[in-house]
C-alpha cells in the first residue's frame, strides 16, 4: 500500500515543478502587467482602465469562486445523492437527468460561453448600460468581465448562472461515481441488521463515499478554472486591444492562460473519476 | 414466545420469482420448521441465494424483481408488511464474506441495537458480551472491544458477523454460504455454531458443499435449474434419495 502513495520519482518532480514555476511566471506577469497598467505608468485612467483595479478583482474572483463551489456542490450533490439513493434504476426521470448529464459533462467549457453570449447576454439589458463597450450584436464576451465587478450586478449573476450550469453536470457525474464505489455488500448488510435507508445512507453511504464526492467536486470545480483561464485572456485583452489588432500583451495573456489550464487538467488528473461499478 | 420445535415458521406456497424476463425459480412450495436447520444445496446459479434473500426481503433492491406466490412467516404474508425493516430485524442475515462495519468490534455488535435506539452503556455492553458468548468470540476480543475488527482473521470475522446478527434477536437467521471463505479449521467453528444455535433460533442454510449440509442441517432441499427436486429430512435426502438428479448430486457424480 505504502508504495503506491510513494514520493514522485525524479521525472514526475521535474514535471510538477516546472508546471508550478510556469504557473507563477505566468500569474506573476499578469499581476505586473496590471500593477503597471494602473499604478505605474502614466496612462490616463478611464472609466474602462479603473476596472483593472486588483483589489476589487481580487475580491470579485474570490467573491465568485465562492459562489459557484458553494451553489455548484450543493446542486450538484444533492442532485446525484437524489438519483442515485431514491430513484429505482429503471426510473424514467433518473434516465432522463443521467443521459442530460452525461451529455453536458462532456460539452467543452467553451460552448457554455457562447451560451452566455447568445443566450443570456442579449435579454439581460446589460449591454446597453454599459458606456463605450460594443452591444450585443458584436457578441463580446470582454463585456461580461469587465463590468462584473463594477457595481452592476446583473452580469455577475449571469456569470455564476452560466458556471453553475458547468461545474453542476461534472460534481453529479464524480458524485454518483463515488455513491456507487459503496460496496454493495456493505449496504446488504446493513439492511439485513435492519437498518432503514436512512441509517444506511448516513451511517455507511456517507462516510464511506465523502472522500470521492470531495474529490470529485474539487475535480469540477478545477475544471471551472481552467475556464476561468480563458476569461482572464479575453478579459484582459477585451481593454487592452482593439478589435481586429492583435497585441503582444494578448499573447502573454493567452500563455498565462493555457499555463493555467495546463495546471487544471493536471489537477483533475490528480483526481481521476472511479469508472469501475459494482453491481 | 417460545413455540414447541417442529412448528411451521415459514410456509412457501407456489413462489416463482422473475428476474425481468428471466425465471429464476419455479413453482417452489415447502415447509420451514421452527428450530431446526434447513439447508438448500444445489450447484451454482440454481437459485439458492435468491431464495434465501427473499426471506428477509432483500430482493426488494434487485430492480426487476419479481414474484408470484405467497410466502408465511407465522401464518402472516412477508410480503404484507409495509416496512421491510420489521421484516429484517426478525430474519436476520449472514453472508458468504464477513462485511466490517466501521467503527470497533463493540460498535459492530452492538448494531443491530443501536439503530433500535438502545443507547444505555450498561445495556448495550451486556448485549455485547451475551453475543460475543454465544458465538465463542468472547475470550479472544475481550481485550480488544475497542479496536477495530479488521485486525481478526476472516473466521473470527465471519463469527463477528453471525454476533452482530444474532445482537438483532432475530428468529429466522439465514446463512448464505457462511464457509464460502474459509479454511476448514473455521468452518468446523461455525458449523459448531450453527448446531448450537438451533437449539434456540430458525437457521436456513444455502451451500453448495453436499458435505457440510449433511453434517449441520435437519432438512435439506435440493435445488436443481431453478426447480426445487426434493425436499425433506437430510438423511433421507442424503441416503435414499428418491430423484435420480438428487441422488447424482448427492453421491458427487453431479455438480
Amino acid at each position: 500500500m505504502n508504495s503506491l502513495m510513494s514520493r514522485p520519482n525524479p521525472k514526475q518532480k521535474f514535471a510538477l515543478q516546472s508546471i508550478a514555476l510556469l504557473t507563477l511566471g505566468g500569474v506573476s506577469l499578469l499581476v505586473w502587467n496590471v500593477l503597471k497598467k494602473t499604478y505605474l505608468s502614466d496612462v490616463q485612467v478611464s472609466s474602462v482602465a479603473r476596472v483593472s483595479d486588483p483589489l476589487p478583482n481580487l475580491f470579485g474572483d474570490i467573491y465568485f469562486f465562492l459562489s459557484i463551489s458553494f451553489l455548484g456542490a450543493l446542486l450538484g450533490i444533492t442532485c446525484a445523492f437524489y438519483l442515485e439513493e431514491w430513484l429505482p434504476e429503471t426510473n424514467w426521470v433518473r434516465c432522463l437527468i443521467e443521459g442530460q448529464v452525461s451529455i453536458l459533462s462532456g460539452v467543452p467549457s467553451l460552448l457554455y460561453g457562447l451560451l452566455v453570449v447568445t443566450a443570456f447576454l442579449p435579454y439581460s439589458g446589460a449591454f446597453q448600460r454599459i458606456q463605450g463597450f460594443p452591444t450585443a450584436g458584436d457578441l463580446n464576451t470582454a463585456s461580461l468581465q469587465v463590468s462584473s465587478f463594477q457595481g452592476d450586478m446583473t452580469l455577475f449573476y449571469i456569470a455564476v448562472l452560466t458556471f453553475v450550469l458547468l461545474v453542476v453536470p461534472r460534481v453529479i457525474k464524480a458524485t454518483q461515481e463515488a455513491l456507487r464505489s459503496v460496496p454493495i455488500p456493505m449496504r446488504e448488510s446493513a439492511y439485513a441488521l435492519g437498518a432503514n435507508r436512512w441509517q444506511v445512507l448516513t451511517k455507511h453511504v456517507v462516510p464511506l463515499s465523502l472522500p470521492r464526492v470531495i474529490a470529485g467536486a474539487c475535480r469540477a470545480m478545477s475544471c471551472a478554472l481552467a475556464v476561468s483561464a480563458l476569461f482572464i485572456g479575453i478579459y484582459i485583452s477585451g481593454y487592452t486591444i482593439q478589435p481586429g489588432r492583435m497585441s503582444g500583451r494578448f499573447a502573454l495573456f493567452l500563455g498565462a492562460a493555457l499555463v493555467l489550464s495546463i495546471f487544471s487538467s493536471f489537477l483533475s488528473q490528480r483526481y481521476p473519476l472511479a469508472s469501475t461499478r459494482h453491481t | 414466545m417460545k413455540t414447541e420445535k417442529g412448528q411451521p415458521i415459514l410456509n412457501i406456497r407456489n413462489l416463482n420469482i422473475w428476474y425481468g424476463d428471466k425465471d429464476i425459480l419455479r413453482s417452489l412450495s415447502f415447509e420451514v420448521q421452527e428450530k431446526q436447520v434447513t439447508a438448500f444445496i444445489g450447484p451454482a446459479n440454481c437459485g439458492k441465494s435468491t431464495l434465501v434473500r427473499c426471506f428477509n426481503r432483500l430482493n426488494d433492491f434487485t430492480p426487476n424483481f419479481k414474484f408470484t406466490g405467497e410466502i408465511l412467516f407465522k401464518g402472516s404474508s412477508l410480503y404484507a408488511e409495509p416496512d421491510a425493516t420489521t421484516v429484517r430485524k426478525q430474519i436476520g442475515m449472514v453472508f458468504r464474506r464477513p462485511t466490517l462495519f466501521r467503527g470497533s468490534i463493540h460498535e459492530n455488535v452492538a448494531y443491530a441495537a443501536r439503530i433500535s435506539n438502545v443507547s444505555r452503556t450498561s445495556e448495550l455492553n451486556a448485549i455485547v458480551e451475551k453475543n460475543l458468548r454465544r458465538t465463542g468470540l468472547w475470550n479472544e476480543v475481550e481485550g480488544i472491544l475497542d479496536e477495530t475488527p479488521v485486525q481478526l482473521s476472516t473466521g473470527q470475522q465471519q463469527l463477528l458477523c453471525v454476533a452482530r446478527a444474532l445482537a438483532a434477536e432475530p428468529e429466522v437467521l439465514i446463512f448464505d454460504e457462511p464457509c464460502g471463505e474459509l479454511d476448514p479449521i473455521e468452518t468446523v467453528k461455525i458449523e459448531t455454531l450453527m448446531r448450537e444455535l438451533a437449539n434456540d433460533c430458525t437457521l436456513i442454510f444455502a451451500t453448495n458443499k453436499r458435505r457440510q449440509a449433511a453434517r449441520v442441517s435437519d432438512v435439506a432441499g435440493f435445488l436443481y435449474g431453478g426447480e426445487l427436486i426434493e425436499f425433506g429430512a437430510t438423511e433421507k435426502i442424503f441416503t435414499n434419495p428418491q430423484d435420480s438428479r438428487t441422488e447424482q448430486y448427492v453421491t458427487g457424480r453431479m455438480g
